[in-house]
């Protein structure tokens, strides 16, 4: 138990400095991030750029703390979007079987088909390559696996016996899918929605490198990543500290999406 | 040399590794060859832990502290791994007790049987055949040579666990060790295989080591006893002994839990019953799909009953017989294909929201009917939630009031269903369904996942609400000791259908069909004498 409480600690911690950082970008960063300087390019890491300069002499803490805002709006949206349509989907699935089960499992088969970074393609392709088209396109490209892991859990959960006393208790449908199924479906949703947050911050990189993500000169940590590849012999630094920034974010996530899921959990008190 | 045990254990001690916790102390004991020998204990007593130590088949936390374990004079602990399998199977066999998951599912019974044979003697593949289509015929398999080419799942639990028996008698063991072997089976079947594992294994001079719950199985097939509780030996004895005069508490407490014969009560069943089913018929299955259309299994055939105000029917009968699905129909949680369903003289579906406020179910297993995610006093007032003339304070105190007239008091409401044990689980589920006080009770096995005194506990609570509050209840079970205790009336299923159906002590004092004479051989009466201890009468035996 001493093992969780650090865990969850270590965690805390990361998610706390990368909110803070998000924050503070959104007020001041140490230089105009979008401000080139021909002086300056590709400077190592030194006291007057921490982090050093990229290939048009912009100060990569600025770019850094400004894009940390965008990464972590983009992730969190993704995640909300595609955590509450795939467990919407996923219980009504699962609990009502039948027809209507096996029509959403044909959809939703056929959408996991795709690889979800094609999907996403295709839908930016509609949508239109910003902010809110990625977190669309991302949202319905990651709901389908979330819907899959619901039904699943929901699909054992409606055979256990609580769920027929709910039924002789005279309950409704819907009270019985909210109240009895869906807190128990919490471990498996908690668990895929943190490690889909650290799939949405790369597939924004993945679609910003391809062209498709936040419009430059905007930063965000995927583009940043993508943008200091080229120079990866020249200025390590470049793709170094947005991959760091990554590489901590999800750690931070998944410590604390795992003490947290712990800590709802009532059967995980009392085991001292 | 004569005198000497087959299988010898002294001062065994097993200790939970991590946390120091001993689970089976100073246990000593020997069994002789061709005796058979039982070990009887509650969950949690350290039976199975001990007799899988003999063997070395101990869960990986669990280590031997202390003392020793002697087969023919040789020190079985400290058995290198080709010893051990020279040992297990070949000169110990053991039976599990769960014969749905102790066969491999993916191998043929030919091919499993065939296993042990190959590995402990050196018989031709044509010996080996012969052996094995004469074994199973002899546990009573109807098509030995079909059996051999067949997988696990098409046999029922009951053939499983002659064919686990068979693999088992196939190499002649001098030691067989069953543990619970028929726990998981119902009473008929359980009997069957019980005679069946005596006969075998005293013809081939087997001993048998029988580990069970159930005491009075225990003591009609065994020579001697030891009482086990919390890793303890708290007596033994030879069988008759042991049970006529009981010297310790624990025993005598045991003793006094077995289900006895409850007064007789005189119920008015001259007014309109309160429940009636009428010609009630379920199918199963025969939906139409879009590739095929699938015949309907009946699991039901128009059956009738009735159940008057104040009085307990039993519903009882082997698994397959259909009483689990005329209760759930009952209740309103399987659609009757045909047939009608009256509470209270109308029917139940002009006012289903009555109906559903006073018919209330308790299920059989207490882990699985708790929603893991609410609290106790929660639970208990969900009940309560669609009732319309209590406020919020109100439910709150019902609840509580009910929790404490199941005994359990003010400090478990805010826990959780993890934090209790079976029994204070069952009487949660117990509060939740008279919470709302319900003029009709369906209890569905309340009391079959729960240990000997606890069931007796329940019980005792179940009769006295309904005393208190008095309920009608539909009270289904295969355990005819614990139905003789509760119910005013009895009917019996098979296949489908009631075969009969009487006042409780007609139908167990003289029973007029084949199967429920059947039933009833599986139990024993009870004959208490003064010391604390019984007498076991089985009742037509043959």
């Amino acid at each position: 138990m001493k093992n969780f409480t650090f865990n969850g600690l270590i965690g805390s911690i990361l998610i706390a400095a990368l909110l803070l950082s998000a924050a503070l970008g959104l007020f001041w960063s140490p230089y105009d991030p979008m401000k080139l300087g021909f002086t300056a390019r590709l400077e190592a890491p030194s006291s007057a750029h921490w982090l050093g300069t990229d290939e048009f002499g912009r100060d990569v803490l600025s770019r850094l703390l400004v894009g940390a805002r965008a990464s972590v709006w983009i992730g969190t949206l993704t995640v909300t979007f595609a955590t509450v349509c795939g467990t919407l989907i996923g219980l009504v699935s699962g609990y009502a079987r039948g027809w209507i089960d096996a029509v959403i499992m044909a959809v939703n088969n056929a959408l996991l088909a795709f690889p979800g970074i094609l999907l996403a393609l295709g839908l930016l392709a509609v949508f239109g390559a910003n902010q809110y088209g990625i977190i669309f396109a991302l949202g319905i490209a990651y709901s389908p696996s979330m819907a899959r892991v619901v039904r699943g859990a929901v699909l054992s959960l409606r055979e256990r016996e609580f769920i027929e006393a709910s039924k002789v208790m005279g309950n409704g449908e819907l009270y019985t899918m909210f109240r009895h199924i869906l807190p128990n479906c919490v471990a498996p949703i908690t668990v895929l929605a943190t490690s889909m947050f650290g799939w949405a911050i790369l597939s924004e990189s993945a679609l910003s490198f391809l062209g498709l993500g936040v419009p430059p000169p905007a930063p965000t940590w995927g583009n940043m990543l993508a943008a200091g590849r080229p120079f990866i012999e020249q200025a390590v630094w470049l793709g170094l500290f947005p991959g760091l920034a990554i590489a901590l974010t999800l750690l931070g996530i998944n410590l604390l999406g795992d003490a947290l899921r712990d800590k709802l959990d009532p059967r995980m008190r009392g085991l001292k | 040399m004569t005198n000497e045990p087959l299988l010898s254990v002294r001062n065994l001690s097993l200790q939970v590794a991590r946390t120091g916790v001993e689970v089976v102390k100073n246990v000593s004991f020997d069994i002789a060859a061709g005796e058979i020998f039982g070990i009887v204990g509650e969950s949690g007593s350290g039976k199975t832990l001990a007799t899988r130590a003999l063997i070395s088949l101990l869960p990986a936390p669990i280590r031997v502290i202390g003392g020793s374990v002697a087969y023919k004079g040789r020190d079985a602990l400290s058995m290198k791994v080709p010893q051990l399998r020279r040992l297990r199977g070949g000169e110990i066999g053991v039976v599990f007790q769960e014969p749905m998951t102790s066969l491999n599912p993916s191998m043929t019974i030919g091919r499993q049987l065939e296993e042990g044979l190959q590995l402990h003697t050196k018989l031709s593949q044509e010996e080996r055949r012969g052996r094995i289509l004469a074994m199973l015929n002899r546990v009573g398999i109807r098509d030995p040579a079909g059996a051999l080419t067949s997988y696990p799942h098409e046999f029922s639990g009951g053939m499983r666990q002659r064919i686990m028996l068979a693999s088992v008698m196939l190499l002649k063991p001098a030691l067989l060790i069953a543990d619970e072997p028929t726990t998981a089976l119902d009473a008929v079947i359980q009997r069957d295989v019980m005679e069946l594992m005596v006969e075998l294994t005293q013809a081939e001079g087997t001993a048998v080591l029988l580990i069970s719950h159930d005491l009075p199985m225990v003591a009609r097939y065994t020579h001697r006893i030891v009482v086990m509780e919390k890793g303890v030996i708290v007596e033994e004895g030879r069988t008759a002994d042991l049970l006529d005069a009981p010297q310790r508490a624990y025993t005598k407490k045991l003793l006094s839990s077995l289900p006895f014969r409850g007064p007789t009560r005189t119920i008015d069943r001259t007014k309109a019953p309160m429940v009636s089913a009428r010609d009630i018929v379920v199918d199963y299955g025969g939906r139409r799909s879009l590739m095929k259309k699938t015949t309907p299994k009946r699991a039901l055939h128009g059956v009738s009953i009735d159940i008057h105000e104040g009085e307990v029917v039993a519903l009882v009968g082997g698994s397959g017989s259909g009483k689990t699905t005329l209760g759930r129909t009952i209740a309103g949680l399987v659609r009757e294909s045909e047939g009608n369903i009256r509470f209270g003289g109308r029917s139940r579906n002009d006012d289903w929201m009555d109906y559903r406020l006073n018919c209330q179910m308790v299920f059989q297993d207490p882990y699985s009917s708790l929603n893991p995610r609410m609290t106790i006093v929660a639970l208990v007032e969900e009940a309560l939630r669609l009732l319309p003339d209590l406020d919020a304070a109100a439910k709150r105190k019902r609840a509580l009031e009910t929790l404490e007239e199941v005994g359990l008091g003010f400090d478990y409401a805010g826990r959780y269903p993890h934090e209790l044990s079976g029994g204070q689980r069952q009487r949660v589920a117990i509060a939740r369904a008279i919470a709302r006080r319900p003029k009709f009770l369906i209890a569905d096995e309340p009391v079959s996942a729960l240990d000997v005194t606890v069931r007796a506990q329940v019980l005792e609570l179940l009769s006295d609400l309904q005393k208190r509050y008095g309920f009608s209840c539909l009270f289904i079970s295969h355990d005819l000791g614990v139905v003789e205790q509760v119910a005013d009336r009895v009917v019996v299923m098979q296949d489908g259908r009631i075969i009969e159906e009487g006042d409780r002590n007609t139908v167990f004092d003289s029973p007029k069909e084949a199967y429920t004479q059947r039933l009833l051989s599986a139990i024993p009466a009870l004959d208490h004498n003064a010391q604390g201890g019984v007498t076991l009468k089985w009742r037509l035996e043959n």
